[in-house]
């Protein structure tokens, strides 16, 4: 042969380190995430059995959000259903449009001329949570901030140049983009600091603070409340999603049994065939 | 009561070969009686189609075929119908596990020889059933309408178009509209429901048809036909039924389990089953930010990314499926199984399996340059495992094969 088998021992072994170092890279220089200028995402846990947190979430949307946004796909008396609220409570209270009965869907209250106001047509939301996903809506939620330069006065850092106005300006307060002095992290991964122990500070631009005394809610009362409404958008995108991860866990079990008599079966026969 | 139900059976039977059908390909069907779980994915895999068939049927039931209606229906099956987003769920992670346990049983062909003599129309069969499963994959995913179903089928119609001269009406043959619209969804609805679950049904028949003549392999590429007993059954084998029907059921236990999994708490596969985009509406005036296929097409699509000239991707792609149909002829190893082949079989055999995923990978992120460097060296390497074939199984040295299992 042309080759011996340590020659061709190198060129795999070079391989192998040009695909390792190829994927080391891939890591190390992942692209820009969906949050943009914010960053890495906030995460989302969504609890869809704290039915009070979807209760919250659902007045919240129907009360800022419904005006502009549908959820076409769901169901008025579903979400009632749901969201364990009763059917007549539900209605006297969240749904404003007394003709609407409880199979209609929730086609929202917008008029034709909404294009006109915003420059595109505020989009349905019955999905947003599975084509953006919640970490993307928790965040660009909390994200947007003073911009006298935009229409409305305010920009999103997760979605820069959002045609969305601040539509909970009110309770959040005035956020605004800041510039603060953080500590300089040496190559080590700790502090760095001066010889008299003192830590070396530099500016940093792009971090989120809301004025004091400007919104009606606390910054807690206020992620509590995005919070619920990410989690009820988290819902309305999937109602059957608690059902499906309840069910999911008998399933398994019922695989697992019948995989343990299967085997036990199976070890039976070949103890005949084998003797 | 049981003379009347015997002679009932036997009146039956005499008009249909129920027995002998039954001694022929199940009981007294002789297999190899020491194989590996290498040899559970074919089962797996027929289980797959029966699950796919089944759930495909209570999809066409609620579903729309058209462009007004499709998305929207599929919304309606997940939300209105009662235990609808069961079957949507079952259907697509059923067809991405079919892919998964397919390709295994396609690398367990490669490690195992079962292509070589006498099995080669077994390997074709097979060949022509994964070429369906492609096109009715494809075809099924363009059903939800959603924006990557609507942008998938524009590059993949757009293929069409790069063959000369009659590309670019076969294109509109193929769309059955200038553009991408109800008409072509309700044609692949056909296709998908009708045409492609027969082709499929009829070629997996010959697959198993061809494979009981000439009987199923095992890991160590031994002939069990050269030992027979009195009766003239093969010694190292058993029955198929029970003891392979048994094995098999274990099998579809733990498969049960894995597909569960996924289905209940991970549907969308992490977006590789079911990807984000597709949960929007098709938006002919919006391409999405970057065009993924779904996983089991990245690698054939990183293959085409990677040619720059389109009907060369087109070629360079077709040929990475179409050659599968020819390993037969291009394995000169006088022993089938990759534990008595040389050290050249292992290597290339393993750098195939490195190149095939990383290709995958590269399917489903953005361009950048060095990836596109990397999807060239991948292709490469693809095609050197099926083209040097014929010349490292021929002048390695192989292992002396045992007489018996």
């Amino acid at each position: 042969m042309i080759f011996t088998s340590k020659d061709l021992r190198i060129f795999i072994n070079a391989l192998c380190l040009l695909i390792a170092i190829f994927f080391v890279n891939e890591i190390y220089g992942a692209e820009g995430g969906p949050c943009k200028e914010y960053g890495e995402c906030d995460k989302f846990q969504y609890s869809l059995n704290d039915m009070e947190s979807l209760q919250r979430g659902a007045a919240t949307y129907i009360n800022y959000c419904y005006g502009c946004h549908s959820l076409k796909y769901s169901r008025w008396g579903r979400v009632a259903k749901d969201l364990q609220i009763p059917e007549d409570i539900f209605f006297e209270n969240l749904v404003f449009d007394k003709s609407i009965k409880t199979g209609d869907l929730m086609t929202g209250a917008m008029s034709e001329d909404s294009v006109n106001w915003f420059g595109v047509e505020p989009p349905d939301l019955s999905l947003v949570s599975r084509y953006k996903g919640d970490d993307w809506i928790y965040s660009y939620l909390r994200a947007y901030y003073e911009d006298s330069s935009k229409q409305y006065g305010v920009n999103n850092l997760v979605y820069p140049g959002t045609a969305m106005p601040n539509v909970l300006l009110s309770l959040q307060g005035n956020q605004r983009l800041i510039c603060k002095n953080i500590p300089i992290i040496a190559l080590n991964g700790g502090e760095k600091r001066d010889e008299s122990g003192n830590s070396l500070l530099k500016e940093k631009c792009g971090f989120l603070e809301v004025e004091e005394g400007t919104g009606m809610l606390s910054k807690e009362e206020f992620d509590t409340l995005i919070y619920d409404l990410t989690n009820f958008l988290v819902y309305v995108g999937e109602p059957s999603k608690a059902t499906r991860e309840r069910i999911g866990w008998y399933v398994i079990f019922y695989f697992l049994i019948f995989t343990a008599l299967a085997s036990l079966l199976y070890r039976e026969y070949h103890k005949d065939y084998n003797k | 009561m049981s003379e009347i139900a015997g002679r009932l059976f036997s009146w039956v039977n005499d008009r249909l070969p129920i027995v002998n059908t039954f001694e022929r390909h199940l009981s007294k069907h002789p297999v190899p009686s020491k194989v590996n779980f290498w040899y559970l994915f074919g089962a797996l895999a027929a289980v797959t189609l029966i699950i796919q068939i089944v759930s495909g049927i209570w999809l066409i039931m609620p579903y729309s075929n058209t462009e007004e209606e499709a998305f929207s229906s599929i919304e309606y099956i997940m939300r209105d119908v009662d235990y609808g987003w069961v079957i949507r769920y079952i259907h697509t992670t059923g067809a991405s596990l079919f892919f998964a346990v397919v390709y295994l049983h396609m690398f367990r062909g490669l490690l195992y020889g079962s292509y070589q003599k006498p099995k080669e129309l077994v390997w074709i069969f097979g060949c022509t059933i994964y070429l369906a499963m492609m096109a009715e994959g494809f075809l099924g995913y363009v059903l939800p309408y959603g924006q990557m179903s609507y942008w998938g089928a524009q590059v993949i119609i757009s293929l069409f178009g790069a063959i000369p001269y009659i590309g670019e009406s076969l294109e509109l043959w193929v769309r059955g509209d200038y553009y991408i619209s109800g008409i072509t969804v309700s044609r692949f609805f056909a296709l998908h429901v009708v045409a492609l679950p027969l082709v499929l049904i009829a070629l997996v028949f010959l697959h198993l048809v061809a494979l009981h003549e000439v009987g199923a392999g095992n890991p160590e590429g031994v002939d069990i036909e050269e030992f027979l007993d009195d009766d003239g059954i093969p010694l190292d084998s058993v029955p198929f039924f029970p003891y392979k029907v048994l094995n098999a059921m274990v099998a579809i236990g733990v498969f049960g389990v894995v597909f569960s999994i996924i289905m209940f708490f991970f549907p969308e596969g992490g977006g590789y089953f079911i990807e984000m985009a597709n949960f929007q509406e098709a938006n002919p005036l919006v391409t999405p930010d970057h065009i993924a296929p779904v996983w089991y097409y990245a690698p054939f699509y990183t293959m085409l990314r990677a040619i720059p000239d389109p009907l060369g991707g087109l070629i360079v792609m077709a040929s990475a499926v179409a050659i599968f149909f020819v390993v037969p002829w291009l394995d000169r190893s006088k022993v089938a199984s990759i534990r008595y082949k040389g050290i050249y079989s292992k290597i290339a055999l393993t750098l195939f399996g490195v190149s095939f995923l990383t290709l995958g990978y590269l399917g489903t992120v953005g361009v950048t340059e060095i990836r596109k460097t990397m999807s060239i060296i991948c292709t490469i390497i693809y095609f050197a495992y099926f083209l040097l074939m014929p010349i490292y199984t021929k002048y390695e040295t192989t292992k002396e094969v045992p007489k018996r299992l």
